[in-house]
């Protein structure tokens, strides 16, 4: 089987196309087999709800009179980078509050700005002969401000460890509270539901592909910082996916906190849920296999985060279908399991891209340019 | 006999009153003391499980409310924002009582009052910050 975007987007447009979830394709591969399902299903959503930490707003507040060049920005006591224009910033996800610390940061200033809150702006500069004012206090709501684009360096990480602890003390991580000797074990991603989980070869996914980002259309604008996609493979055949990354952009005036969430992490600090679903066009067979795959087949590495150096040690493999029914075993011990990432929320989030695609509001868009494929994880070495 | 767990509120008045001993003496309740917070002149709060006959319990607990002791359920002290709340589920593993479990069939969150015990461990785990405890 074969079949074109053009072949889709034209099945969706007279609203014949057949769409399900990367969910409600299992037990229909299971069924039917992956010909004749890829014969019968034009396309499969995806989704991810989780905190992704490299995330932030590219913001343009336009000019005041007298304009200013603003060098130093705060919005609601949290800085923006400002090395950019006069009246651009950046705003970083983990910036944390100069008053309220981890209680508050970039990414709850991004939250607040998209549910039509007033921030609280305040800029300084030196002053210059063309931009002479020196300093401004203001405030600002969405709808006030040229531009908000969330722009995102690196989301939607394609699989991740599974965090236990097995020093004698419990510790605070990005990835959760890891309580000690191995007390509980935190794991972060939607597995069978997870976009990269289900083109794990970036077969569809690529730059430019339409996405859902935080409730609205969005774009992937190239690959994720970090993008390292390996494929391990180990003597009893269990592969693992992970490493590739995504860069995505969207307007942030479009969103809804339904599906962007502010987070704080205890001992960690602030970062950012993004929802993020991307529709896969089953263009082939092989494209179909990989759309079907399912939380036994997928398997992560459990990794020891009391370790304070970058390598840490593994201790064994696990799958996701182990891993949410809630308790796995690691050396001989039962121990409980967290998601981190929101499983309920990754099939709301497939569930409405679904919905989108099938009323024609959402059109699938080609990558114009595939990823670069060679890509691996440099280390930052001290050198003098 | 049935299990029930309240919280009791003292009050600077009536924080010296010995409570425990009467529910135990005069109403026959075994009383397992889970949480116990007290303040000097500000009062406090206990954290009861009160075993017994429905209407031992019923007794002991208008007893306590007699002498001016306020009686609140585990809900009212521990709040759980379901709007903010995004069923991540980082609050499962830490809790060591089993209160806190992910719907194998929605994968929603839910929260069995009656095995708190008012630890604390979820409010610091939940990112969203969507679970208080004003015990």
């Amino acid at each position: 089987m074969q079949r074109t975007y053009e072949e889709i987007n034209t099945k969706i447009r007279s609203g014949k196309a057949v769409i399900v979830t990367a969910e409600e394709i299992i037990p229909i591969v299971e069924e039917k087999g992956i010909k004749r399902a890829a014969e019968e299903i034009d396309v499969v959503t995806t989704g991810t709800f989780g905190p992704m930490c490299s995330s932030g707003a590219i913001l343009n507040f336009g000019h005041s009179d007298p304009p200013i060049r603003m060098q130093k920005v705060w919005l609601n006591n949290v800085e923006a980078y400002a090395g950019l224009a006069a009246v651009d910033v950046y705003l970083g996800a983990t910036q944390p509050s100069e008053s309220q610390e981890m209680e508050y940061g970039g990414a709850h200033v991004i939250e607040d700005l998209i549910s039509g809150k007033k921030i609280k702006l305040k800029a300084i500069s030196q002053g210059t002969d063309c931009y002479p004012r020196r300093e401004i206090e203001s405030y600002i709501t969405k709808e006030s401000i040229n531009q908000a684009v969330l722009f995102n360096p690196r989301n939607g990480y394609q699989n991740y460890n599974v965090a236990v602890n097995t020093s004698d003390r419990k510790i605070y991580t990005y990835m959760g509270i890891l309580l000690p000797h191995i007390g509980n074990a935190n794991y972060s991603t939607s597995s069978q539901l997870s976009p990269l989980l289900n083109d794990p070869q970036f077969r569809t996914i690529g730059i430019g592909t339409r996405i859902f980002l935080g409730g609205a259309q969005g774009y992937i604008a190239w690959e994720g910082t970090q993008f390292s996609p390996q494929i391990l493979k180990d003597e009893e055949g269990k592969v693992i996916y992970k490493g590739g990354t995504l860069a995505v952009i969207g307007n942030l005036k479009e969103m809804s906190t339904d599906y962007i969430r502010a987070a704080t992490f205890k001992g960690y600090g602030v970062t950012l849920v993004v929802g993020i679903g991307i529709p896969i066009p089953i263009l082939n067979d092989e494209i179909m296999r990989n759309a079907a795959v399912k939380d036994e087949d997928i398997w992560t590495e459990i990794i020891d985060y009391s370790f304070p150096h970058l390598i840490k040690p593994s201790l064994g493999r696990v799958n996701y279908k182990q891993l949410r029914e809630g308790n796995i075993t690691i050396r001989g011990k039962n121990v409980p399991t967290s998601p981190l990432s929101s499983y309920a929320k990754a099939r709301e989030i497939a569930q409405r891209l679904k919905e989108e695609i099938l009323r024609g509001k959402f059109l699938l868009q080609e990558p114009i340019r595939k990823f670069t494929e060679e890509s691996k994880l440099k280390p930052l070495l001290e050198k003098r | 006999m049935i299990k029930k767990k309240v919280i009791l509120n003292f009050s600077p008045e009536n924080v010296e009153r010995p409570v425990t001993y009467q529910l135990i003496k005069k109403y026959d309740l075994w009383v397992n003391i889970l949480q116990a917070k007290f303040e000097p002149k500000l009062g406090g709060k206990l954290l009861l499980e009160l075993n017994g006959s429905e209407d031992q319990i019923k007794e002991g607990l208008s007893f306590v409310r007699q002498i001016g002791v306020e009686v609140m359920l585990l809900e009212q002290e521990v709040l759980w924002d379901e709007k903010r709340c995004i069923d991540c589920g980082a609050c499962v593993s830490i809790c060591p009582t089993g209160v806190l479990s992910l719907d194998q069939m929605t994968y929603k969150l839910k929260f069995d009052y009656e095995k708190c015990i008012v630890c604390g461990n979820c409010v610091e785990a939940c990112p969203l910050q969507a679970i208080k405890v004003t015990f």
